[in-house]
């Protein structure tokens, strides 16, 4: 048997959803964020794990090879430009805001009054 | 008692479940996990800051509703709430990509060549205001919604397995039609139905326990939605049960006077209306033949003497989670009800859950056992 889609979606947003005492709808949203993301790096954390124990298995990835692996330099600097662009994807909101912040205070005088 | 959901995919207990891929299960589980953590690492932090608030507040108003104001001033107890509602968005989510994946394998499972039993769905069926109001537990597209498949039906059973977190029989679901047969044979050993009527019958959970239990007798579910009951006959026949669905509301059938000898239902009051259940036990008791008998399991009813904490988790749940008519259900006087339309020898109480009616056990008594220890059950004879 192939598995097949057949085009069918069932539907995702549940009709009533009450507003939860003391909950402001952004934290509601935010919280639904975290959940989701953590929800993704657990599925690929069971992912990796698994691919790691089949290659394991198959002898083609050697137990204790990835804690043992060191980077060479050109991988090590690709690696550190990836966890840098991860971090400005993730904190851009927040280095945005503090911008904001600071040139409001700089800003002249006579362009906040008007 | 059936495997726990577990890594183990191809220990299914019906070969009509969705089986999720490696991702998906790992998906799944994450939501299992979360529900877990939620339940035993946040849950008791609220129920300990509303231990607090109740003492605080000794001898003034400790009513739920005064309990919840206190509660809200917390900032915790909306981020409890929260995560609770969206634990149960995600685990629908996630099941609901799994089954339209299959899709095509699973309405080729529910194809069934030479069936034992039938399924009757009605297109002018007009669907009750309790289930149109808001989609029960959460379920996108509520349990009437139909597409022409069986895909709902299958999103049921996954999500309704995960939801209980393996608690009530694993991926097969039925310890509460197998705790409602076992009642059957406390109270009535000599009763041998040849007609059974389940009410409420969703995907077949209780009404399979039914047709194994009295293997003879002619078994019939109804319930509201077409996706579900067309997912309910297929995964009976693959069950070895020759069962016979229809779509109607349990408030008014089209069966005639007296044509079963058992009617039952199992956790279907909480989910309609305080004028829907007294309409139900009347229609129970139009539908059996002199001396039939009627068996309505619930989950545990609130005691008058409950504290405020237990009385407000049970309505935010009720309230968060969509369960239309939790309190009316919980805090019903059903010996009153079965007798006012005519039933005789009413008992009302908690029979210990069972996971497989002919094997016990028998126990049936005025305390609860515990949650999932025990269920409460009404019965009456016509």
């Amino acid at each position: 048997m192939t598995s097949q889609s057949l085009g069918k979606s069932l539907p995702r947003t549940p009709n009533r959803l009450d507003a939860i005492d003391g909950s402001r709808p952004m934290d509601e949203q935010l919280l639904a964020m975290i959940v989701g993301l953590t929800s993704e790096v657990t599925v690929m954390r069971a992912r990796l794990d698994a691919a790691e124990r089949l290659l394991a298995a198959s002898g083609a990835l050697p137990g204790g090879a990835i804690d043992a692996f060191e980077p060479d330099v050109e991988a090590a600097a690709q690696r550190e430009a990836l966890r840098k662009a991860t971090l400005e994807k993730v904190f851009r909101p927040l280095r945005e805001a503090a911008e904001a912040e600071l040139a409001a205070i700089n800003a002249p005088v006579e362009e906040t009054l008007s | 008692m059936s495997e726990q959901m577990s890594e183990r995919r191809a220990q299914l207990d019906h070969p009509l479940i969705a089986v999720p891929s490696h991702d998906e299960l790992a998906e799944q589980l994450f939501v299992r996990d979360l529900k877990l953590y939620v339940m035993s690492q946040i849950e008791p932090v609220q129920a300990r800051i509303a231990a607090a608030e109740q003492k605080t507040s000794a001898g003034a108003n400790n009513t739920a509703a005064a309990l919840r104001e206190r509660m809200g001033r917390h900032e915790s107890f909306s981020t409890w709430l929260s995560l609770k509602r969206e634990s149960q968005r995600q685990l629908w989510s996630s099941v609901a990509a799994s089954v339209e994946r299959q899709a095509g394998d699973l309405e080729e499972l529910a194809a069934i060549e030479a069936p034992r039993g039938s399924v009757r769905t009605d297109p002018e069926f007009a669907v009750p205001d309790y289930i149109r109001r808001g989609d029960i537990h959460l379920m996108p597209g509520g349990n009437a919604h139909d597409d022409g498949s069986i895909l709902q039906g299958a999103m049921m059973d996954r999500g309704g397995a995960v939801y209980m977190l393996g608690r009530n029989g694993g991926m097969l679901n039925d310890l509460r039609g197998q705790t409602a047969m076992a009642h059957v044979l406390t109270r009535f050993p000599d009763l041998n139905p040849a007609r059974i009527l389940d009410m409420g019958c969703g995907i077949g959970t209780s009404t399979v326990p039914a047709a194994t239990c009295f293997p003879e007798a002619e078994v019939h579910g109804i319930d509201v939605g077409a996706s579900m009951l067309r997912y309910a006959h297929a995964r009976a026949e693959h069950l070895g049960a020759g069962v016979h669905f229809s779509q109607q509301s349990a408030e008014k059938t089209d069966f005639a006077d007296g044509s079963f000898d058992l009617v039952f239902s199992c956790v279907m009051f909480h989910e309609t209306s305080q004028a829907a259940t007294m309409a139900i036990i009347a229609e129970s008791r139009r539908l059996l033949r002199p001396g039939g008998v009627a068996v309505h399991l619930e989950v545990p009813l609130l005691h008058d003497n409950s504290d405020a904490w237990v009385e407000l988790s049970g309505e935010l749940e009720a309230q968060y989670n969509n369960e239309p008519n939790w309190r009316g259900a919980l805090s019903a006087d059903y010996r009153s009800l079965f007798e006012a339309a005519g039933f005789s020898s009413v008992e009302t109480g908690y029979q210990a859950t069972s996971p497989a009616a002919r094997s016990g056990p028998f126990r049936y008594g005025s305390e609860s056992e515990g949650v999932f220890r025990s269920w409460f059950v009404a019965s009456g004879v016509a």
